[in-house]
Formats: structure tokens, C-alpha cells, sequence
């Protein structure tokens, strides 16, 4: 049994997996899953789908170009067995595989090397377009300590007052205040959580 | 010689086998009857492959050759077309052609020297043809019919083609194939001569309801009376010294 390439995404289409559709002037297409066949009938065109092996050559991301990737094909004319060809053919397959791995990681590596770079100069980029949005938080930050700046203020006069009252009234016991505290505090509260 | 036989009691015996002078196939069977037929004609003097074609046994129609080549459709397996080249010859040169009309027995009649084909093959094929059998490649029909290899049985000695073609496509078609064409029957009356029997330089086979004047006819036309391997190879020296002289 021959294992055939997916005409939508190339992933390989194993015996009784998947369905082909074959067209009027005899051309055969396979496809691995129902997923492939329904983007097919959608008329979706795989180079533009990200998915696809289509789509990964056309941007070169992939490896396209190399002697490696020209071994395996159908071939119309056959050649006559031979044990020792086989046996070397066999040897070949997997020596081919390993070096077609390694250029591959290649590729890969050098697909990637510039990307750290590109990353932070996008990063720059990003922060010098959108400065202001920096500067809005650095007001807010501003605001923020001001609002609290002020609310302290406020307590420490409440305080002051509370104070003097203790001392016209005349030794009053402390857990008074205590108590008054603890109200107004839980008042607040209260608003907060109706808030 | 020819002789009468059936394959799985049908007379199509063009269709379940292909007959040239360098080799024979034969498709799977039940029994090995049919396989046994040939053999007694033929015996050592040419080798004989059983394959399927594609699966199927039709291989007569889906396969086209000649002394020195065999094309084989699209569809054939890969296994298939491995065993065939084990077991023919290596100066016989197997190909899978690539051509939307996949039944090439159907579409494509020949012998050593010339190919008549349908008229819609593709350009690639018609190359491919004239290559690997090395003929000239026509594009013919017989009496109006596109499916010349059904319809014309040839060898390097004569033409049998449907017994409806007029005598003036009878002469255009013997000036094209340079041997002498008529126009007859094989089966008790069935005009589709090329599924009907197979036939090379000195034997044919037909199915078994062929009638005594049919086999005459094909007898005469094929000079299958006194033909024998060893005399063909004599004449072909003679055919090909006249050709390339």
C-alpha cells in the first residue's frame, strides 16, 4: 500500500484513513481527515491557511529547496529486484532522513537566530508609539498619593480635635474614643461595601 | 496456430489477456485452465507473467504493448508494476502512463511498428507511446468507433478490425499499418474483435464460440499456417532490414 500525501495539509493519509475525491479528468485527491475534505469543498485555498504544509512553504518557513527532499517520489519506471540495491536503498533511506533532519534544525536555527533582536527593537517600538499611555499612569500614580496624602491630613486633625475635647472634658476614660473610632470606621465600611 | 479457448466461461479473451511476440500475460483466474491454454501454444518460446492490473482482471484492456515495451495505466500498484518487471525480460521497457483514458487496450492498437490510437489522448502519451514501443502513433478511428484497440486486432502479419467498417476505411487504415486489413467477426458474430481474441506473429487465441469460417478468416489474414517462433524471428530480420535499409 502506498501512503499518499494529503492533498490539503501533506500530512500522510494511511491505509483506510480518510476519503479521495477523484474529478472528472481522472485527478486524484486524497485527504487525511474530514477536516481537510470540508476546507476542500469550501474552495479554501491551502497556501492561505496556517495549518497547512501549503501555507508554511509559500512563507518559507519551511525547507523547499534541497537535494534531500528529491528522493522520495512515484516513480512510472520500475527496476528489477536486486537484494544487495534494496538492501543499500534501505541504508540510503535512513542516512537521507538523518541528514535532511539536521538541515532542517538548520534552517530552523537560522529562521530564528534574529528573532531576540527583532523582538525587543518591536518591543522599543511599541513603548515609543504609545508613550503617553505611560504618562497617564504616572498621574494616576500621582493622584493617588495625593488622595492619600490628603486623607491623612484629614485624620490627624480629626484627631487633634478629639483631643482637645478630651482634655475640656475633663478625663474622660480612652475607650470612648476607641468606640467612636471603631464606628465611624465600620461606617465607611458599610459604604464601601453598598458602594 | 490458432486455438479456442474461454476464461471463467467468457469468449473475451482479449480482455483477461495480452499476447505480444516477446511476451504474454494472463490474469488471475479460478483455475489455471486459461493459463494452461496459452502455455500449450506457446510453451518456452516466449515468457508469461499471471498479474492483475490495478486490482482487476482485465488486464488486456488496460495494458498496451508490444515486442518491445509494455505501458501499464496510472492506477497500476506499485506491486504490481514491481512484478512485472521481475518477471518479464529486462530489455523489455515497462512504464506507467499518466492518461485520463486508463483502459490503454481500449484506446491504443499496435504491433512492432505502428500504433493507431484514440483520438483524445494526450499529447505526453503519444510521445511516451512512440517511445517506449518505438511506433508511429496515429490517431485514428475504426469505422467511426474512438476505441481502436477494442475494435482492430493486429499483428505484424495483418489487421482483423469491425465487421461494419466500409472498404475505403479499410484501405486508409492498410496504408497507415502497411499490412493487409479486413474487416470480420470473432465469437459467433461479435464485432469487437479486440476484446474478442489476442494474437502475435504465429499464434492466436480466440474464445470458444468462434465459428470454423471466423477462425479462417483470422487464420489467412494473421499467416498463422506454417508460422512458427523461430521462422518470425527470420522475418522480422527481413521486416526490420527492409525498414532501416
Amino acid at each position: 500500500m502506498r501512503i499518499v500525501a494529503c492533498h490539503f495539509c501533506s500530512s500522510p493519509c494511511y491505509p483506510g484513513h480518510g476519503i479521495m475525491f477523484v474529478r472528472n479528468d481522472a485527478k486524484e485527491f486524497r485527504f487525511c481527515r474530514s477536516k481537510c475534505h470540508k476546507n476542500f469543498k469550501m474552495k479554501r485555498n491551502p497556501r492561505k491557511l496556517k495549518w497547512t504544509k501549503a501555507f508554511r512553504k509559500a512563507r518559507g518557513k519551511e525547507l523547499i529547496v534541497d537535494s534531500s527532499l528529491t528522493f522520495a517520489k512515484r516513480r512510472n519506471v520500475p527496476v528489477r529486484y536486486n537484494r544487495d540495491l534494496i538492501q543499500d536503498t534501505l541504508k540510503a533511506m535512513s542516512k537521507i532522513e538523518e541528514i535532511r533532519s539536521r538541515r532542517e534544525r538548520q534552517f530552523y536555527k537560522l529562521r530564528m537566530k534574529n528573532n531576540d533582536e527583532v523582538a525587543f527593537k518591536r518591543d522599543l517600538l511599541l513603548v515609543k508609539k504609545n508613550e503617553h499611555l505611560l504618562k497617564v499612569r504616572e498621574v494616576e500614580l500621582r493622584k493617588q498619593q495625593e488622595k492619600e496624602e490628603r486623607k491623612r491630613l484629614a485624620e490627624e486633625e480629626e484627631e487633634e480635635e478629639e483631643d482637645m475635647d478630651i482634655e475640656s472634658d475633663q478625663e474622660e476614660p480612652e475607650k470612648v474614643v476607641v468606640t467612636l473610632q471603631n464606628r465611624s470606621t465600620q461606617k465607611k465600611r458599610n459604604k464601601k461595601i453598598a458602594f | 496456430m490458432a486455438t479456442r479457448t474461454q476464461f471463467e466461461n467468457s469468449n473475451e479473451i482479449g480482455v483477461f489477456s495480452k499476447l505480444t511476440n516477446s511476451y504474454c500475460l494472463v490474469t488471475l483466474g479460478a483455475s489455471e485452465n486459461f493459463y494452461s491454454a496459452f502455455e500449450q501454444e506457446l510453451g518456452d518460446s516466449i515468457p508469461m507473467a499471471h498479474t492483475t492490473i490495478a486490482g482487476t482482471r482485465i488486464i488486456g484492456r488496460m495494458t498496451a504493448g508490444n515486442r518491445r515495451g509494455l505501458l501499464v495505466p496510472t492506477q497500476t500498484t506499485d506491486q504490481e508494476l514491481q512484478h512485472l518487471r521481475n518477471t518479464l525480460p529486462d530489455e523489455i521497457r515497462i512504464q506507467r502512463v499518466e492518461e485520463r483514458l486508463s483502459a490503454l487496450g481500449n484506446v491504443v492498437c499496435c504491433n512492432d511498428y505502428v500504433a493507431l490510437v484514440h483520438p483524445d489522448v494526450d499529447r505526453e502519451t503519444e510521445e511516451i507511446i512512440s517511445d517506449v514501443l518505438g511506433v508511429e502513433v496515429f490517431r485514428t478511428t475504426i469505422s467511426g468507433n474512438v476505441l481502436v484497440g477494442s475494435y482492430c486486432s493486429l499483428s505484424n502479419q495483418g489487421a482483423l478490425v469491425h465487421a461494419q467498417t466500409s472498404v475505403q476505411d479499410q484501405e486508409e487504415l492498410s496504408s497507415l499499418l502497411q499490412v493487409p486489413v479486413v474487416a470480420g467477426t470473432v465469437n459467433r458474430g461479435s464485432a469487437v474483435v479486440g476484446a474478442g481474441m489476442v494474437v502475435n506473429d504465429y499464434v492466436a487465441v480466440t474464445g470458444l464460440d468462434t465459428t470454423a469460417p471466423e477462425l479462417s478468416v483470422i487464420e489467412s489474414i494473421f499467416r498463422l499456417h506454417d508460422a512458427h517462433p523461430d521462422s518470425i524471428s527470420k522475418n522480422l530480420r527481413d521486416t526490420l532490414i527492409e525498414t532501416y535499409s
